[in-house]
């Protein structure tokens, strides 16, 4: 089962490519998005039969991220065909045929990136990622697209290539061992030299802390996000940073194991606080309202890490805050997208009275940011409270204050923004253009928004038994 | 033998810094190219037929005639034959890169127990290159040049594996392969998009998208 996942896209794009349709490509991108699922729902059921190849496995400690990826993925290619309707009248057949088959290669290289067993696999499928996403960033073409693509690829390569010296010191620190199997790591941990074990983590954390999005190297991070087409936007933001997460996290479960984690928690502490305080001072300035929504996948990253390094209770909010994060984070993305095919432009200062205008997407654009700022009954709230509360029960008081002190300034800044455009004065101007947009939002433009949120905010109310033995084991409690 | 090619590939990094035309930095890849077919070639006798092979295209095919050829010709095409504008000047940048080499020589002579586990001088230099091509992507104004001093860090890094005295997985040499495989496409092909569309090869030109000013 798991190699049809990883096969199937690439019989697609052969079909693809073969055909040049543009409703097929939308279909076919659906197509894999529900076998995707479909498999996840599988696993998700079927909890005894974990699948497995050689290369691949998909095991406790990685199905929730594969889970994150399907849901998201669905949500995304649902979204898609309406949005490919509009995109269709601006570009050629091969263009968006192009765009598909990336779409597809993209969320492979994730799949495989989550799904891989081993460290210096796992590491290739997320340089494949970047290869696919940064013909996405820069599909529109324009003179920001491409500044936004360029410094993605750039920062990214380096983050990428500073891991893979990270990976090649793991192999020093492995004495004589020669694996990069994830079980085979954490199994002989023990044995491992800790000076090159710690080195080789400072490597890792900040090469992929790149590609995550973690301060100091998140320089990438709003500028692509806000550039991308909104799907893709979604897709980098709610599936791709967990991905790179993914990978730390195990190489931290290696430290842990090794006995020698002392150093990466405050490593992790550190980019984690410092993520927040750049949310924190750039999103109160800032006057595009994508970049605010890439600002706070930062924030959300910086999170992340903070309930990593905490441990204990933290772990299991760690886990929440990433199903929460890249749910509504989705969802938000998908939202600015009917918005900018509304207004057709991402300055805030020109967007008001979004609800009389489009009544739908207003309330989203509202959901969404409740839900990210972690207003109950989001499940955000539960992981931040649970994090919060770590923090207080390991007295670490003045980071707990921080902590606060931070997501407060980073709510406030989110809810100027968001009520600026919601609510006001309708611009008499631009209301007969804006009428005639209307027309641009499809059904399908609404529906992947509200299930998410239903879902996002159901899971802040009642965790189901199963999904909270998955999260349990993922933690490994 | 081996010990004085990784120190001549030491030393292609200060030529790099001492110089601001792009067409010696695209023969200084060259050079490296076939230093790094040497460093391997010394291992060759031990190895598996496949291993040689594959170290052989990697090193003299891929990095000292493909890349090359490649950046040449967006060299041509974009017109920009010399990085003049670094944020500082040649001597200092060389004397920089210096300073960061000898470190790196005297990490390969000076006995420490953690690195009993690898080639010291190969270690130190492979440490040098890697931070004087960050060094040197830090202060240059052309966006090839950087593309270039992108190249050098990852023939640091392939280095570093090498150093690493017991057999790396096939993976690991698969992952070198695919940075440059980013390297020459994606950054060739953006390289060649970003002269078309802005008609300059500055990095400064790529500085639009901003938090405090308005963009689209």
């Amino acid at each position: 089962m798991i190699n049809l996942v990883l096969i199937l896209p690439l019989v697609l794009c052969l079909v693809m490519f073969i055909f040049r349709k543009k409703r097929l490509n939308s279909f076919l991108v659906f197509l894999y998005a529900v076998v995707h699922s479909l498999l996840g729902v599988f696993y998700f059921t079927n909890l005894q039969y974990l699948g497995q190849n050689q290369y691949f496995s998909l095991n406790s400690s990685n199905i929730v991220f594969y889970l994150v990826l399907s849901v998201v993925y669905l949500g995304v290619s649902i979204y898609n065909i309406g949005y490919s309707r509009n995109m269709d009248k601006l570009f050629n057949e091969k263009k968006m045929t192009r765009y598909a088959i990336m779409i597809l290669i993209f969320v492979l290289s994730m799949t495989g990136g989550i799904l891989a067993d081993n460290l210096g696999l796992a590491w290739i499928f997320i340089e494949g990622t970047t290869l696919a996403s940064a013909y996405l960033i820069y599909f529109n073409k324009t003179k920001h697209s491409i500044e936004a693509a360029w410094k993605y690829v750039f920062i990214c390569s380096i983050g990428i290539a500073l891991a893979f010296v990270g990976i090649i010191l793991l192999t020093v620190a492995e004495g004589s061992l020669n694996s990069l199997n994830y079980s085979d790591l954490l199994a002989n941990a023990k044995n491992f030299n800790h000076f090159w074990l710690n080195v080789s983590f400072v490597f890792i954390l900040f090469g992929l802390g790149a590609k995550m999005g973690l301060a100091p190297v998140h320089f990438w991070l709003p500028d692509a996000h806000s550039q991308a087409p909104s799907p893709i936007s979604a897709l980098l933001s709610a599936t791709l940073l967990n991905c790179a997460f993914l990978v730390i996290l195990n190489v931290y479960k290696v430290m842990i194991a090794a006995n020698c984690f002392a150093y990466a928690r405050i490593m992790m502490l550190i980019m984690g606080f410092l993520s927040l305080f750049v949310t924190a001072v750039f999103l109160y300035h800032t006057t595009n309202y994508k970049r605010m929504l890439a600002y706070s996948s930062i924030e959300n990253m910086g999170i992340l890490a903070i309930t990593a390094a905490l441990g204990g209770v933290a772990y299991y909010a760690m886990v929440l805050h990433l199903i929460g994060h890249s749910l509504i984070k989705a969802s938000y993305f998908l939202t600015s997208g009917n918005i900018l095919e509304l207004f057709e432009t991402k300055k805030i200062k020109s967007i008001n009275a979004l609800s009389s205008l489009d009544n739908k997407t207003a309330w989203l654009w509202i959901a969404s940011f409740l839900g990210i700022c972690a207003f109950p009954p989001s499940v955000i709230f539960i992981s931040e409270f649970l994090a919060v509360k770590t923090l207080i029960i390991q007295k670490h008081y003045i980071l707990c204050a921080l902590f606060l002190f931070l997501l407060t300034v980073i709510l406030f800044a989110m809810a100027k923004v968001v009520i600026k455009m919601v609510f006001g004065e309708r611009n008499a101007q631009k209301h007969t253009q804006i009428q005639e947009n209307i027309s641009k939002i499809y059904p399908s433009m609404y529906i992947p928004q509200t299930i998410l949120l239903v879902i996002a905010f159901t899971l802040g109310i009642y965790i189901p038994k199963y999904l909270d033995f998955i999260i349990r084991n993922t933690i490994g409690a | 033998m081996v010990d004085g090619f990784i120190i001549l590939f030491g030393l292609t990094m200060l030529y790099l810094s001492a110089t601001s035309r792009l067409v010696a930095h695209i023969k200084t890849l060259i050079v490296q190219g076939v230093l790094l077919f040497l460093i391997c070639a010394a291992g060759f006798k031990q190895a598996p037929w496949y291993i040689v092979l594959f170290l052989t295209v990697e090193t003299l095919v891929v990095k000292a005639i493909l890349i090359p050829w490649f950046l040449n010709k967006v060299l041509k095409k974009t017109h920009s034959n010399r990085d003049t504008d670094a944020n500082i000047a040649h001597f200092y940048c060389l004397l920089i890169s210096s300073i960061i080499l000898f470190g790196g020589f005297l990490l390969g002579v000076v006995e420490i127990p953690s690195l009993s586990l690898i080639n010291p001088i190969c270690f130190g230099m492979a440490l040098s290159a890697i931070i004087i091509s960050l060094w040197l992507i830090t202060i240059k104004h052309k966006i090839l040049s950087n593309v270039i001093e992108f190249i050098t860090m990852e023939n640091g890094i392939f280095l570093l594996s090498l150093s690493v005295a017991k057999e790396m997985p096939m993976l690991v040499n698969i992952g070198v392969l695919l940075d440059v495989f980013i390297a020459i496409y994606i950054l060739g092909l953006f390289v060649s998009e970003i002269n078309s569309e802005l008609g300059d090869m500055e990095v400064a030109h790529l500085s639009d998208l901003k938090d405090f000013e308005n963009n689209d």
